[in-house]
């Protein structure tokens, strides 16, 4: 822990309003647009209301994308040789990546409690309380996976623009992870493999956990998303760990 | 036990580097061996590609040798960098560009567990006065000097600098070289590799050329410059006799190259050199040149073979 590195690092992202606006405000923007239809989301959805699950599903999704774009600058400060700086002090090279995963979850945390701030004063309901802290704290959690993903596609690619690539591959993850619209038959079969169908089903199950199969919206058996989550978060931290690696053999 | 005291700054023992990338090998440093007793000046001085960085790196422990060994201190380079006994300025990169001068020495002091020494370093390298500005926002001199502030961060007893004055013009270099004069006190150990000859004779009391990866000369400057000082003349003579009137009239003149009449010569004194060529023995179309630190190396390697 470098508690001055971390402090710097915040600094750098709020100056950055690129960052800012895309990593905090987005996902409370896709909120306020899709969460308050008034048509359908005041309807009563398993323990709560259309407006939570939309809440949630932007909240992760916000949560995701964040920590993609700043996990992802390890790997492109790596490339500028700032890796080489922080390797000639006494600070292990890991506490580099440990510190870049802090800075990256607490935007995380931040972005989506903004999106449950915004959903809790626009009427977003569930009726056991549990359900709001544990759908937050899985939405934080589960955003590391993502953060892997981000080392490794900046470690392959050593650029800056990778990292718009990566983001960019997000909101594809997003549509073929049933995050924005709900995808039926065929197409949600495939989603079932895709990495965000997992995150966002496992917050998802805790309001839907009961709610009857004729709905449409009755959640897979818990098993399925944890089996994904778990499974990508292999995959990704096998992915990063070796782009690793293959990047510091090249230098 | 070695006891840190006695032990030389820097020992390099068979040292080699060999790169290979697709299918190509390059020996980037072949067989090195150097000593370098605590409290020496010494400039690495050879042309681009003579293996300097690598042997920067390996000194550093950022690159891990093919053979051979090198330590620092008596110590493995990992210890002695992480010990904050050994510091480097680095050639490329090694600044973020958004972050602030001052958040730049803040953050590496962190790291070094040295905060109380940010205002000190930053005041002696002339970085207080500009520590707001955005790192990406300095000119090439200044980010020389940021990195030079970083290096001196864990105060260091082995400084090693690698090619610290490129990108700065003439007034910063030498502004840069009076900070480094004012650091090198107090038995500090100060390595850099350089390709100007000029900055080795001005700061070096000793000087190890490189080239190809390997010591082509080893040994004080002063002598050094001897050696690769003299004068290129050039001139075209009227006939073969006119050759040898000038090679006998003057002292310290040596041939170097005829092409039918045009005859290169080596003098150290090119002045007098070159009257007596025009005055007695009707030279012309003549070129008084100073040798490159190329020509140089050329010179040094054939002699060494």
């Amino acid at each position: 822990m470098n508690a001055t590195y971390i402090r710097v690092e915040f600094a750098r992202h709020l100056r950055d309003g690129y960052n800012l606006v895309f990593s905090l405000l987005m996902p409370s923007a896709m909120y306020v647009l899709f969460g308050n239809i008034p048509s359908y989301t005041d309807q009563e959805l398993g323990f709560g209301n259309v407006k939570f699950y939309v809440m949630v599903s932007m909240a992760a999704y916000g949560a995701a994308v964040s920590t993609v774009a700043i996990a992802g600058t390890v790997a492109t400060e790596t490339m500028q040789g700032w890796g080489r700086q922080v390797a000639l002090t006494r600070m292990p090279p890991a506490t580099f990546v440990s510190s870049k995963m802090i800075v990256a979850t607490t935007v995380a945390a931040i972005s989506s409690a903004l999106v449950f701030a915004l959903g809790a004063a626009t009427g977003a309901q569930v009726s056991e309380n549990w359900i709001w802290a544990a759908s937050y704290l899985i939405t934080i959690g589960g955003s590391l996976i993502f953060a892997c993903y981000g080392i490794g596609v900046g470690m392959v690619f050593k650029s800056e623009s990778a990292l718009g690539l990566a983001g960019g591959l997000m909101v594809f993850f997003a549509f073929f992870g049933n995050v924005f619209m709900p995808l039926e038959d065929m197409m949600l079969d495939i989603a079932r493999f895709t990495p965000m169908y997992g995150y966002v089903a496992l917050i998802r199950y805790l309001q839907l956990r009961e709610v009857a199969p004729e709905t449409g919206f009755a959640p897979d058996p818990l098993w399925v998303p944890v089996t994904n989550l778990v499974l990508w978060a292999v995959i990704f931290a096998v992915f990063a760990v070796v782009a690793t690696r293959k990047a510091r053999a090249r230098q | 036990m070695q006891t840190l005291t006695k032990a030389d700054a820097v020992t390099l023992q068979g040292l080699g580097k060999t790169f290979s990338a697709g299918g190509t090998r390059v020996e980037a440093v072949r067989d090195l061996n150097l000593v370098i007793p605590t409290g020496q000046i010494v400039a690495l001085l050879g042309p681009n590609g003579a293996g300097k960085t690598t042997t920067v790196d390996m000194i550093l422990g950022l690159t891990p040798p093919t053979s051979g060994t090198a330590r620092v201190l008596g110590l493995d380079p990992h210890r002695a960098v992480k010990s904050g006994r050994v510091s480097a300025v680095m050639q490329t990169g090694g600044l973020l560009r958004d972050m602030t001068v001052r958040e730049t020495i803040t953050v590496i002091a962190s790291m070094h567990r040295m905060p109380e020494r940010v205002e000190a370093v930053m005041q002696r390298t002339g970085l207080d006065a500009i520590g707001k500005r955005r790192v990406g926002k300095c000119s090439g001199g200044e980010q020389q000097r940021i990195k030079f502030a970083l290096a001196l961060l864990p105060d260091p007893d082995v400084l090693i600098l690698d090619e610290p004055t490129a990108g700065m013009d003439v007034r910063a270099r030498r502004d840069f070289w009076q900070t480094m004069r004012a650091e090198a006190t107090e038995g500090r150990t100060i390595i850099f590799a350089t390709h100007y000859l000029e900055e080795a004779q001005n700061f070096a009391e000793r000087t190890v050329l490189m080239a190809h990866g390997q010591v082509v000369a080893d040994g004080a400057t002063e002598q050094l410059r001897q050696m690769i000082s003299g004068r290129k003349v050039v001139a075209t003579l009227p006939t073969a006799a006119s050759i040898d009137r000038a090679l006998n009239g003057a002292g310290q003149v040596r041939l170097e190259e005829r092409n039918g009449l045009r005859t290169t010569f080596r003098c150290q004194d090119s002045d007098a050199f070159a009257r007596l060529l025009l005055t007695e023995c009707g030279a012309y179309d003549l070129e008084i040149t100073a040798p490159s630190l190329e020509e140089a190396f050329i010179h040094l390697t054939q002699d060494a073979s």
